[in-house]
């Protein structure tokens, strides 16, 4: 598998864009919404099923495919039989798949979260950004508040263009780009020997280092028109995102994708990413900056 | 008949427990201008109000402050032992298994490395040469203190490396979230093979339980603890927090899970402190934990509990007649070697720069508190001698101190 083209290669524009085909009752919404966004983004769009293909099959993606607008001649269906996660990524990478669009669930039963449903998986292993749909609807897509990761990492900055690129496509003026306190530690280390205005202080001093931290961020960003709204959080990186998303109704929960390999341990003893799978506050945007 | 402390007994309990925590705060806070740690001016109380000075120049009114017979001993034992199980408690809170894997590779080795080489430096050392620490060479007592010593030399002191960091910036920068990681993973692997040393040394235990059974009971515990146990404390919270007084329900609940998930180890023949452990990591780990009611909890043990242990300490030996010169040295070379080396291996291993992981490695070499903690169990377990205790103090004091200068020089 040839995969120089992938490396480097920006995490937007988004020029193929993938759906997952399941035949599950979400599946037309689903594939009515991902036209509509490869619509809005001018990307060709890829209708991937992973599992036999049958007459029957072929028939019922055509109605599906009729009901949602697509155009057979404007996008391609490919058809493999495997493992659904490994061989959904694999042909990403073949079809250098830009964003690969899903259908999950908010919540999953403890079981099925801890042995890991194909959306989930695939998020946490795909090279090419990953959106999460958890409630998609025959009515056209009308985001109106984004919130944006902003945490201190590299990956940050593409996760920002990638978040303000989709916003001006879809029109959105609420991009809320939020970058979360926690320090672990601090609550020992302050307790024994430090007066309440140093205990201030040193608090104080976290803040705004994370929005300075932020603030150099957005200054690199290409932010055109949009209204940004920058928040400093406390809480855990992940769960503090995710409870803040929920919090302002935001419609598309924008982040890094994760650095490391994630496994079970990374599901037991969640951090960062893991909160958020571990019940979606929104619809997901998993960008992969692939830097 | 019930034994009841009399009505002397009770004002000298009341007395020593005001002397030992106004004058230790005194010191601590005089040693904060001189930017000592806090547990350092607890224990030179300790040495100025135990044997080695006030006992020496006024034995009369020491022995009237700090009586041996009767019932106050008991009944500080008693304080002291709950002392350490809630100082074992809020350990355990700020530990955080989410943040070795987060931060990956590097903390992983940091970790291991960091652990092993200094476990294996001490263990061969006493096992070999047990006569430098006066250890009998029958192969139960010697594998029992090889294992400690191994363990004493493994384990760092999330605190004081937390202060370090934070007094040089440091904070949260790559090399102090791989520092801070890497702790909470030697604190948490320390304290589990701490645990089964200790319950190695209950006779009647070992006769009736294999090894393998405690082993198992320790693994066990840890994982029903770290997993349901954490999980329930999870969806338990937010409720404790909002429909209980606040933050007196959250106090009391979590101070009560802390002493019922320690009683309940201690029954099951593994030592008291590892239940406290355990429960605060479940406890700290939660994220609906409000940093409020993690902080109240904090300065009721870090400022009530803390001071009384770290004085007791002084009160109970001697530390001019049991300081050994050889011993000190030995101690403090194999930690000083052990502990930078193999943190300093496992940080250029996990991709860092030679000066980065210098500078991890010295980081990683803070002793503290925790080293104090476990060299006084080791001490009441008959597992070491004073002079080997003494050694640890000083080992842990002075680790502490040339922890953050060192650190400097491999960061500028």
């Amino acid at each position: 598998m040839d995969l120089s083209k992938l490396k480097k290669r920006p995490s937007y524009p988004f020029e193929t864009i993938a759906v997952a085909v399941s035949f599950s009752p979400r599946c037309q919404p689903l594939l009515q919404q991902a036209k509509q966004i490869s619509d809005v983004c001018r990307a060709s769009l890829l209708l991937l099923h992973i599992g036999e293909k049958t007459k029957e099959k072929e028939k019922e993606l055509e109605e599906i495919m009729d009901k949602s607008g697509i155009n057979p001649n404007h996008s391609r269906v490919i058809w493999m039989e495997g493992e659904p996660v490994d061989t959904i990524l694999k042909l990403c990478k073949l079809n250098i798949v830009d964003l690969l669009i899903l259908g999950a669930l908010e919540k999953e039963n403890l079981l099925k979260f801890y042995l890991g449903s194909i959306a989930r998986n695939i998020s946490r292993k795909a090279k090419c950004s990953v959106l999460l749909l958890t409630n998609p609807t025959n009515a056209p897509i009308k985001f109106k508040k984004f919130v944006v990761n902003g945490v201190d990492n590299p990956k940050t900055i593409h996760t920002i263009n990638t978040s303000l690129y989709l916003a001006k496509l879809l029109k959105i003026k609420d991009v809320s780009i939020v970058n979360e306190v926690d320090v672990p530690g601090l609550a020992m280390t302050i307790a024994e020997d430090s007066t309440a205005p140093q205990t201030k202080e040193i608090k104080k001093s976290f803040t705004e280092n994370s929005e300075e931290v932020l603030q150099l961020v957005i200054e690199k960003c290409d932010i055109g028109n949009i209204n940004l709204n920058n928040k400093i959080i406390k809480g855990k990186p992940g769960y503090a995102i995710s409870k803040f998303a929920r919090d302002k109704k935001a419609d598309l929960l924008i982040i890094n994708s994760p650095d490391t390999h994630l496994n079970l341990f990374d599901r037991i003893f969640a951090h960062d990413i893991e909160y958020v799978l571990a019940d979606l506050p929104s619809n997901v945007l998993i960008v992969h900056s692939r830097v | 008949m019930v034994n009841q402390l009399t009505h002397t007994e009770l004002i000298v309990l009341l007395l020593s427990i005001s002397t030992m925590l106004i004058v230790s705060r005194i010191f601590a806070e005089l040693g904060k201008r001189l930017k000592l740690p806090v547990v350092m001016g607890e224990l030179i109380v300790g040495i100025i109000l135990g044997p080695t000075i006030f006992g020496m120049l006024y034995p009369e009114a020491f022995d009237f402050l700090f009586p041996k017979i009767g019932n106050v001993p008991f009944a500080m034992d008693g304080i002291f032992k709950l002392s350490v199980i809630m100082l074992l408690f809020v350990a355990g809170m700020e530990v955080q298994l989410s943040l070795v894997l987060k931060q990956g590779k590097v903390a992983v080795y940091t970790s291991m490395f960091s652990m092993i080489i200094p476990f294996f430096t001490g263990f061969a050392v006493a096992w070999f040469f047990p006569e430098i620490f006066s250890i009998s060479n029958e192969q139960g007592p010697k594998l029992l203190f090889s294992l400690f010593f191994g363990t004493a030399l493994s384990i760092s002191a999330l605190p004081v490396i937390a202060r370090i960091l934070m007094d040089m910036n440091l904070f949260k920068t790559n090399i102090g979230m791989v520092i801070i990681a890497s702790a909470m993973f030697n604190d948490l692997i320390g304290w589990l093979i701490f645990s089964f040393i200790l319950s190695l040394t209950n006779t009647t235990h070992s006769d009736h339980i294999s090894l393998w059974y405690t082993v198992a009971y320790i693994l066990g515990f840890g994982l029903f603890m770290l997993t349901i146990g954490k999980k329930i404390i999870d969806k338990t919270l937010p409720w404790m927090q909002t429909k209980l007084s606040w933050p007196g329900g959250v106090l009391s609940i979590s101070l009560g899970i802390c002493l019922l998930s320690a009683a309940f180890t201690e029954s099951i023949n593994i030592h008291a402190i590892l239940g406290a452990f355990i429960a605060g990591i479940a406890f700290g780990d939660s994220v609906h934990l409000r940093e409020q009611a993690r902080e109240i909890i904090h300065q009721f043990v870090t400022n009530f509990f803390a001071p009384l242990f770290f004085v007791s300490i002084g009160l109970k030996v001697n530390f001019i007649e049991n300081f050994n010169p050889l011993i000190v040295t030995i101690v403090l070379v194999l930690a000083f070697a052990g502990k930078v080396l193999g943190a300093t291996i496992g940080a250029r291993l996990g991709g860092m720069s030679r000066n980065h992981a210098l500078a991890v490695g010295f980081g990683m070499n803070a002793r503290g508190a925790m080293e104090i903690i476990l060299g006084t169990l080791a001490l009441n377990a008959g597992l070491i001698s004073k002079p080997i205790f003494v050694a640890l103090i000083i080992m842990a004091l002075i680790t502490s101190l040339t922890s953050g200068p060192l650190m400097k020089r491999f960061i500028d």
